[in-house]
């Protein structure tokens, strides 16, 4: 059965200088599932993340785990905080430490942990992003790649059954986001931790999300599977976004070419490639046919 | 920005160096214990030796290249060079040692201010060469874990660390602003010169407090409550190079003993 772990009832926040930055969002995440919010540049997507974890409190509306409302006292915090990591889209804001073994056991350490067992859970996450060799380096020797997965590892340390990331892709070169989202998927299928991210990559949505939401202008636009999401071209426009240039495409082959395209768009490169073959099967049969008569 | 590529090479010195590895509080021990003896016994040279030591343990165990060291010391000797001069020169009581007498001048330079430019000189020299073996071969996270195992107040500590790490982070946007700024022509004339400078500044000023904002976001989103941990996984030193350092001072006071009795 899948359990509600954090449920978001008609929150607003308005930040000290008078913006609004959401405007009575009501939502969920389910255990274990990967969701994206995905909107455009200032809609509201980090101010979201913020209330995940208590760091902001909204000024109306109410945040649930685990159908508990939050408290916004240091122990209930505290708790909350080790069980959902958080991950800033710059690693420089998170990374502040001189050396990254210094930067992972930060947590374990504010955890509370006997010294021996921090040790283990700086070892182990390091290992899970890939990142031992590194352990003595300071993060300014780093890479921009290095330095998201060493944040990564900073969370992962606390062993947290939810992970919050904030544009965890952003400005990384095509392979080093490719291998952050590998990992991102290993850790919800291997370790079950429940995945929050948001971004406006809408490439990378079909290939990590099976759950999402829109946003736009602190509000939640829309909301389901990327399938049903991105299937609905206009409305996607209406938002000052774009489905994937995969889908966009196919939409176009349909649309103009009126090539007879599954209704269900496809949105990754997999599933494209399914439907050219079906495609290009059905022209055959045809051929073939026609050659036979 | 020759500075910042300045402090960047030491610093990547001190992780990189054949002595990277030995232990801190060792190196730390020697490095404040020889600079206290060095500046402050009565004697040339002692600092002398100290200076020597040191340099031959940087350049011959921590291999350090020799030019790198070399243009580390070239300008602060410079300058220490020229303020123990004008000591040598005007300063100093009794014994006179030259004496230049003109109809309208009078000019003594005395013995004991050529003893004072002299002993200032090699004494600023052997606490210089004392500092560049600790920087130079000890990584500033080692320093942090020592300086909090000898009980140095943690506020400093914590400070000390959050301005090394976001030091190199402000370096790098610096250096991003000023290539933006000449890229549009704004060294381009003595004033501009100064105007860029002046903006840069103040950016970097606003910079760091949204930078601080957002760092300690991050760090509550870890727990952070006022303290910052670090975890201390350096091994103890060893006894016998904590006694051979001892020697070492013993041994420079002795030179002194002697010196002074000559």
């Amino acid at each position: 059965m899948i359990r509600m772990l954090f449920r978001l009832e008609n929150v607003s926040y308005r930040y000290p200088d008078g913006t609004l930055a959401l405007d009575g969002v009501s939502l969920s995440f389910e255990k274990g599932e990967r969701t994206a919010l995905l909107g455009p540049n200032g809609c509201g997507k980090t101010t979201l993340l913020l209330h995940l974890n208590g760091i902001l409190k909204p000024t109306s509306g109410k945040v649930y785990f685990e159908d508990k409302p939050l408290e916004y006292t240091s122990k209930f915090l505290l708790n909350l905080r080790r069980r959902v990591g958080f991950i800033f889209q710059d690693p420089n804001d998170q990374l502040f430490a001189p050396t990254v073994r210094q930067d992972v056991a930060f947590g374990p350490l504010n955890l509370g942990q006997p010294i021996d067992k921090v040790k283990k859970s700086v070892d182990e996450a390091l290992k899970t992003v890939g990142m031992s060799e590194y352990a003595d380096k300071p993060p300014h020797f780093l890479s921009l790649g290095q330095k998201k997965r060493v944040a990564l590892a900073g969370v992962l340390a606390m062993q947290p059954e939810v992970l919050v990331m904030d544009e965890p892709t952003s400005n990384l070169d095509p392979r080093a986001s490719i291998e952050i989202l590998r990992l991102l998927l290993r850790l919800n299928q291997e370790f079950g931790l429940t995945l929050i991210l948001a971004t406006h990559d809408v490439d990378m949505v079909p290939l990590f999300a099976n759950k999402l939401y829109i946003m736009s202008k602190g509000k939640i636009a829309l909301e389901g599977s990327p399938e049903e999401i991105f299937s609905n071209t206009e409305l996607i426009r209406s938002v000052n976004l774009r489905s994937p240039r995969i889908t966009h495409l196919f939409e176009i082959l349909r649309r103009k070419n009126h090539l007879p395209v599954n209704k269900q768009l496809p949105l990754t490169i997999g599933e494209a490639r399914k439907e050219i073959l079906w495609l290009l099967n059905v022209k055959m049969d045809k051929k073939e046919k026609v050659n036979s008569v | 920005m020759s500075f910042s590529n300045l402090c960047a090479q030491i610093d990547r010195c001190a992780y990189t160096n054949a002595l990277a590895k030995s232990n801190p509080t060792t190196k730390v021990f020697f490095a404040l214990l020889t600079l206290i003896l060095s500046v402050s016994l009565p004697s040339s040279l002692v600092p002398a030796i100290v200076f020597l030591t040191t340099t031959v343990l940087l350049l011959r165990f921590a291999k350090i290249p020799a030019h790198f060291y070399l243009s580390l010391l070239v300008y602060p000797t410079i300058i220490v060079a020229l303020s123990c001069l004008i000591i040598t020169l005007f300063f100093g009581y009794g014994e006179p040692l030259i004496e230049i007498v003109l109809p309208w001048f009078r000019w003594t330079v005395f013995k004991s201010g050529v003893m004072m430019g002299v002993t200032t000189f090699f004494r600023v020299e052997g606490a210089l060469s004392c500092l560049y073996f600790l920087v130079l071969t000890t990584s500033m996270t080692d320093i942090f874990i020592t300086l909090q195992r000898i009980h140095i107040p943690k506020i400093l500590i914590e400070m000390s660390l959050l301005i090394y790490r976001y030091m190199f982070v402000f370096m790098e946007v610096a250096a991003r602003m000023y290539t933006a700024q000449k890229l549009r022509l704004g060294y381009s004339s003595w004033q501009k010169r100064i105007r860029s400078t002046a903006l840069i500044a103040g950016n970097l000023f606003i910079r760091t407090l949204e930078q601080g904002e957002r760092t300690f976001m991050a760090m509550n989103a870890r727990g952070y409550d006022g303290n910052i941990r670090t975890l201390d996984d350096l091994p103890q030193p060893r006894r016998v190079s904590f006694i051979g350092v001892i020697l070492f001072n013993v041994i420079l006071v002795f030179v002194t003993l002697l010196t002074i009795n000559l």
